[in-house]
This record gives structure tokens, sequence and C-alpha cells, in this order.
């Protein structure tokens, strides 16, 4: 039991040293942040006024009303917010061909006037009729900028069609109200103040998290396995220890190492989000519609980060000791790069499995995965993230994660106790299966 | 009466395609040096693997000081130096040679306290904070040496002590095995140059393509082996002499290395006849001297000479 620590205590200490645990422990949460935040951000970020043309064909002040609408539009709000959009609204009065011709001339162009429009929208009376609005721009790629046009003119068309048709102005404005869904989590019969985007972000970030920990980690030990192997320092170690207590003693201090990381990792998400729990928001929100509505962050309870640890745990050890036995049977660490694959593979199923998940997180599919052993520690605590499970579901998948682990234990225990002697070629499956079963 | 330290008996260890050690049986009695001889791949660390009880014999069985325990649970009074040595290259001295001592079943603060008292009497002090990558080979094998025994084992088991060491080092390392055989605890080490073994071993087991050819003391060995040796040195008419080695009325068997010789007489032949055909074939002599049989002519008897002296043997053709 003391030659099992000592191996546990050097493991430990030997990585919690090195410069990369440190720096992965920083860098990891800024990574991160930059890989979540930084896509949507982008996309929400503001991009200034943009210049439009409105070649009106219509009568009846549909064309004024639509350009007084349009220059309503401010970025952001409050009182100093800026105007959107720069419109002209040009009469087209017969010329309408003509005048669209010589406007897109100007649009897009490297080395144009610096307020040139960046779009004309083409107004017509059959246009407001039909609903059918044309219009060319150097910015219709852009997602946004093509939804907030809509959002400003369709319900400004549907108004003018009211109108044509005589209907009363109260009713116009009635139909004039725009929908503005708010949706909110609710676990366990209480409504949490989480948005969907919230919380959807948080089992992203859990599933992501699990995916690079158990992958990272697993690696660890498979690269420990080779380095002692090439090293051949394992024979003097073999000689005062057994195989299987170097094995456990390996793993359990790289697991530790993993647990310590994520666990300052866990606190530090806690303390973060509790920080900005009192109203305070920050928008993080994988939306693209124009709104740019604010998202609260999601909320890490102590009780997710358990789940996580007490889940990276188990997936560690399951997949480890398979780790473990790939980097005994190899020689080099390109050796194990490739055989590594189909393990690596399995966390990966693991991982992409959560778009599964997050439309039906308590669906059947959701259910089955839980209780495969291979891809339970990336479910579960993903599933946990979206609503949290009851309890007696949570025991059942540590019971079938248990199960797996004596299994993969086993398997890669045995193979790991000829492989770690054994050099030269790399063993073939029937070689391997006679590894497992000689005593 | 001692008991024996290390009672191998008729251990065989076979692979996927040959059998590395047949029924191999040894004792090695408390104290002194034992030397376990023989050629590459005759199977001597297979044999010490299993003494370790690193791997399992698959017939026969290792007792060790007498008991029940195997190598690994004994491994606090056992002190092993593989033939693949090797260290963490990232850690730190000091660290490295601590772990070893806890590995062995030492306490931490005992490990440390000895690891820096070996590394001290190495000469190795300054480097303790140092990282092993930082070492030089020989600098590396005194640690790992020092891994073997800073425990205090009462026996050491050593797999090619000196191979890849340089002169001074090897001297070192020879002088630290002979202090621990003087301080009454016992020495296995394996070796395929006699010379190291002929110096050093009160004991030897030889062991060729698995089984045992030889065992037993250094000088009963010899003495078994019979007729002297003829230890010989030519000045001129090298090539009649050497005809003359080849006359099996005379000579039994010759070692023949040019410049010098040892010859073993054929029965009822006289040392005086030989030396009376040399001398009247005109041979210049400078030595002619009836010798012991050195351990690298019963080995070489006793194993073959293809097996023996492979390095030797391309170098004369």
């Amino acid at each position: 039991m003391n030659k099992i620590f000592a191996v546990i205590r050097r493991e430990f200490i030997e990585r919690v040293r090195t410069k990369s645990f440190l720096i992965g422990t920083f860098l990891f949460p800024v990574m991160f942040g930059v890989f979540g935040y930084l896509p949507s951000a982008l996309m929400q970020r503001e991009t200034g006024a943009r210049g439009l043309v409105l070649l009106d064909g219509t009568t009846g002040g549909t064309g004024q009303r639509l350009a007084a609408a349009f220059d309503s539009v401010t970025i952001g709000d409050g009182p100093g917010a800026l105007a959107r959009y720069r419109v002209v609204r040009v009469e087209a009065g017969g010329r309408l061909d003509a005048l669209r011709d010589s406007v897109v001339r100007q649009i897009g162009l490297r080395d144009g006037p610096v307020d040139a429009a960046d779009g004309i929208l083409i107004l017509t009376g059959e246009a407001v009729d039909s609903g059918k609005v044309t219009y060319l721009g150097s910015n219709v790629t852009s997602f946004r900028d093509m939804s907030r046009l809509e959002r400003v003119l369709e319900p400004r068309l549907r108004e003018e069609r009211l109108r044509r048709q005589g209907a009363p102005a109260n009713v116009v404005d009635a139909a004039a109200i725009q929908l503005d869904m708010q949706a909110t989590k609710v676990t366990e019969g209480k409504t949490t103040g989480v948005s969907s985007e919230a919380s959807f972000f948080l089992a992203y970030i859990i599933n992501f998290l699990m995916y690079m920990t158990l992958l990272l980690y697993g690696i660890q030990v498979m690269s420990a396995v080779i380095e002692e192997k090439s090293t051949r320092i394992v024979e003097v170690l073999i000689s005062s220890m057994t195989p299987f207590q170097l094995l456990m003693g390996k793993v359990i201090g790289v697991g530790a190492v993993g647990l310590v990381q994520i666990g300052i990792w866990g606190v530090t998400g806690f303390y973060v989000t509790s920080l900005f729990k009192g109203g305070a928001s920050a928008s993080a929100g994988m939306a693209v519609d124009g709104t740019a509505r604010s998202m609260t962050l999601p909320a890490v309870n102590p009780d997710l980060v358990i789940v996580v640890l007490v889940f990276f745990l188990l997936g560690f050890f399951l997949y480890s000791s398979l780790y473990a036995a790939i980097g005994a049977m190899c020689n080099t660490q390109q050796e194990a790069q490739q055989a590594n694959t189909p393990i690596t593979m399995l966390i990966g199923l693991g991982m992409l499995s959560m778009f599964a998940l997050i439309n039906e997180p308590s669906g059947t599919m959701a259910r089955v995965l839980s209780f495969i052993p291979f891809f339970t520690p990336i479910v579960v605590p993903v599933r946990y993230a979206i609503a949290p499970l009851p309890l007696s579901e949570v025991l059942l998948a540590v019971a079938v994660m248990l199960l797996g682990i004596a299994g993969t234990v086993w398997l890669g225990a045995r193979i790991y106790r000829v492989g770690v002697l054994s050099y030269g070629k790399k063993p073939t499956f029937k070689e391997l299966w006679r590894w497992a079963r000689t005593s | 009466m001692t008991t024996s330290v290390v009672v191998a008996d008729r251990i065989t260890k076979r692979y996927a395609g040959h059998t590395a050690v047949h029924d191999l049986s040894m004792e090695v009695p408390s104290g002194g040096i034992f030397g376990l001889l023989g050629p590459n791949g005759a199977g001597k660390t297979t044999t010490i693997r299993m003494l370790m009880s690193i791997i399992t014999p698959d017939d026969g069985r290792v007792t060790l000081f007498g008991g029940a325990g195997s190598g690994r649970d004994l491994s606090t009074r056992i002190g092993y130096l593989p033939e693949e040595r090797g260290l963490y290259p990232k850690m730190r001295v000091l660290d490295q040679l601590a772990f070893l001592g806890e590995a062995k079943g030492l306490s931490r603060w005992d490990a440390r306290k000895r690891a820096k008292a070996w590394l001290e009497r190495l000469g190795l002090g300054e480097w303790s904070a140092r990282k092993v990558s930082d070492l030089s080979k020989g600098m590396q094998q005194k640690v790992q040496f020092a891994g073997a025994l800073q425990h205090d084992p009462d026996l050491l088991i050593l797999d090619e002590p000196f191979s890849g060491l340089d002169p001074v080092n090897s001297q070192v390392m020879k002088e630290v095995v002979v202090d621990v055989a003087r301080s009454g605890r016992t020495v296995l080490f394996s070796t395929h140059i006699m010379e190291h073994a002929e110096k050093m071993c009160e004991r030897i087991v030889i062991v060729a393509r698995g089984e045992k050819v030889v065992d037993g003391p250094l000088a009963q060995v010899k003495r078994d082996f019979g007729k002297s040796q003829i230890a010989l040195a030519f000045t001129s008419n090298i090539a009649t002499a050497h005809r003359l080695l080849q006359d099996r009325s005379l000579v039994l068997r010759a070692d023949d290395l040019g410049a010098t010789a040892e010859a073993e007489l054929a029965a009822g032949i006289e040392p005086e006849a030989l030396l009376r055909a040399l001398v009247m074939a005109g041979v210049g002599l400078s030595r002619f001297e009836v010798v012991d049989p050195s351990l690298e002519s019963i080995f070489i008897a006793k194993v073959g000479p293809e097996a023996a002296r492979p390095v030797a043997r391309e170098v004369a053709v």
C-alpha cells in the first residue's frame, strides 16, 4: 500500500510541478472563453450605420412612412444612440429600372465614396401587396443584417396592406406588435431564471470540458506508461511492486491531478457565475437575431460541480486503464498515437451525442446513452447541466460505470502486465487475447 | 552451515517460439560473490527475472532466503539492477533516488536521507537538484547503482553490471560490489565477460542455450576441468607453431590467439613432449607455462567457441 502511495505521490508531484499544468489550468478557461464567446461576440459586433437607398415606386406615402421607420431604428438603446440606417429615399417615378441600375453601379466599389450605399431596397405597389420585396446589396451574406431589415420591413408592409384595406388605426396598431418570447428553464417545478441560451451554453461547456479532460488525462496515462517502458525503468519498479500496484498508482496519481485541475475550474466557475447572478449580465448569446438579447450567465451549482467531478473520475478510470494497455502494447509515442484511435473515437462519439441530447434531455435516447459506460461520463453531466437528473438515475449510472470500470481495468491490467516487459513488434489481436487470458 | 539465499529448483520458461530456460537448478549460498555466466542469449536475464519474480517460471520454483515469499515480497531485502537500465529523464536526481527507495519499501524520510548519503558517496552531491537528463551516461549509471544499493539489501542481483561502463567507473562499481560481499552479504551477478567473473566470483554457474553446463565453486570447477593448460607465447615461426597445435596426437584442444595460445594436452602427453616438439620445429618461444585452466577456456570448452566469442571470431576471419 505504501508503494502505491509512493507512485501516486510521484505522479502527482511531478505533474503538478510542470509548467504545462500551470499553463493548462489558467489557459483552458481563457481558451474556452475565446472559443465559446468570441464567435458569437464577433457576430454581434456592431458594424456601424448601413447606407440604404429606398427606391420608392409606391404612392400614397408608403415610401415616406417606411423611410421614417428605418430612420427611427437606432444602434442600442438610450438617448445618445446612433441611427442604424442612413436612408436616402428616391422617387422612382417611372424610371425605376434606370435608377436601380445607376445605384447598383455604386454599391460595393472598393474605392467608392465613404457614405456610399450598402444596398438598395426596391419598393413597388405590387411588392407591398404581394410581400415580395427585392433587396440588392453588398451585405446579403450577413444573416443579422438581413434579419434586421426583415424585422423592420415585415410589420410595416403588413401595416400598409391593412391600411389599403381600410382597416381602422387600432387594428393596424394591434397587428404591429412584435413577438418577444422569453424562454426560461424550469427545473423540478421551479423556474430558475436561466434562459435557454444560458442553459445550452452551460451544457456545451460541460460537454467540451468532459471530452477534453478525459482525452487529455487518458493520453497522459498512456504517455507515462510508454515513458517508463522506453526508459526501461519499469523493470526495476516491477521487481519491487506488482504491475497492478504500479498501474493503479499511476492511474490514481494522474486522476488526482485531473481532479485538482477541474476542481479549480469548477470553484472558479461557481464563484464567477455567482458574482454575476445579481442582475448583471454578460452578452454571450448564441442567438443571431437582431435584438442582440443579452444573456445571464448560467449558474454553476455545487451539485453540478460534484456530478462533473464524480463522472470525470469514473470516466477517467474507465478510459485510462484502456489507454495504459495501449501504452503497454506500443514501443514509441508515435506508435501509440495510431493505436489509441479507437478509444479516442469512443470519447469523441460521447461528445457528439450531446447534439442528440440537447433537444430531448430526458428522452429515450438520452436515457439509453446514459447507461452505456463509454458514453455515461459525458452524457450524464451534460444532461445534468440541462436539467438535474433524479438521484436514483445518477446512482444507477454510477453503478453501470463501476461495472464498466471493473471490465476495462481487468482487461487493461492484464495486457499491461505482459506488455510493459515486451519489446519489439506490436502484438496482434490474437496475442493480446492470449496476454489477457494467461494468469 | 549457512542456508542458501537463492534456490532455483528446475525452473523452466518457454516463449512462443523457443525455450529460454530449461530445467535449471542452482543454489546461491549466503555471502560472497556468485557469477551467472553465459554467452549472449543463453537465458541469464530470463533466469534473473524469474528469481526476481518479474516473470513466473512455467515449471519449477524459486525459494529466496529459505522462505515462501517471492522476490517482490522480499524486495526490501533485495537490490536489483536490471540489464536494461533507465531513470525518469525529467525527474530530479534526489527525488528519483528517493522514489526508488520508497518503491523498495523504505519510508519517505528514510529514503531521502539514504539517497542524499549515496549521492555524496558517489560524488554526485551537487547534482541532486538537477534533472536526470542533465547527467552524463556514466553519472546516470552511478545513480542506478545507488538505487539498487541504498536500502542495504542482503542480496544484490546485478544483471551485466559492468557493461557500458568506462574503466574508471567500472572499477568504482567493482569495489562497491566487493565491499558488499565483504560485509557478509550476497552478490549474484551475470556477465558474459569471463575476466570479471574470474577475478571476483567464488562460485559460478555457466548456462548455454537455456541449460546449465557448469556449476560449483570456481576453484572446484577449475580442478574438475582437469588437465592443466599450457600458456604459450611465440616469437618466431608462428605458422609452424600453429600447425603443431593442430596435431591431435599432441594437443587435444587449442585456444589459438595468434601470437599467444592456450593448449590442452592430449591424453598421456606430458608438457615436455610439446615443448620438445616446438623447439625441434624451430619455434621461438617467449612463454611456455603450465597454468590452471582459465575460466575463459573452460567457458569455451563447455559452451562451444561459436557461442562464446562471436565478436572475436569475426575479427579473426
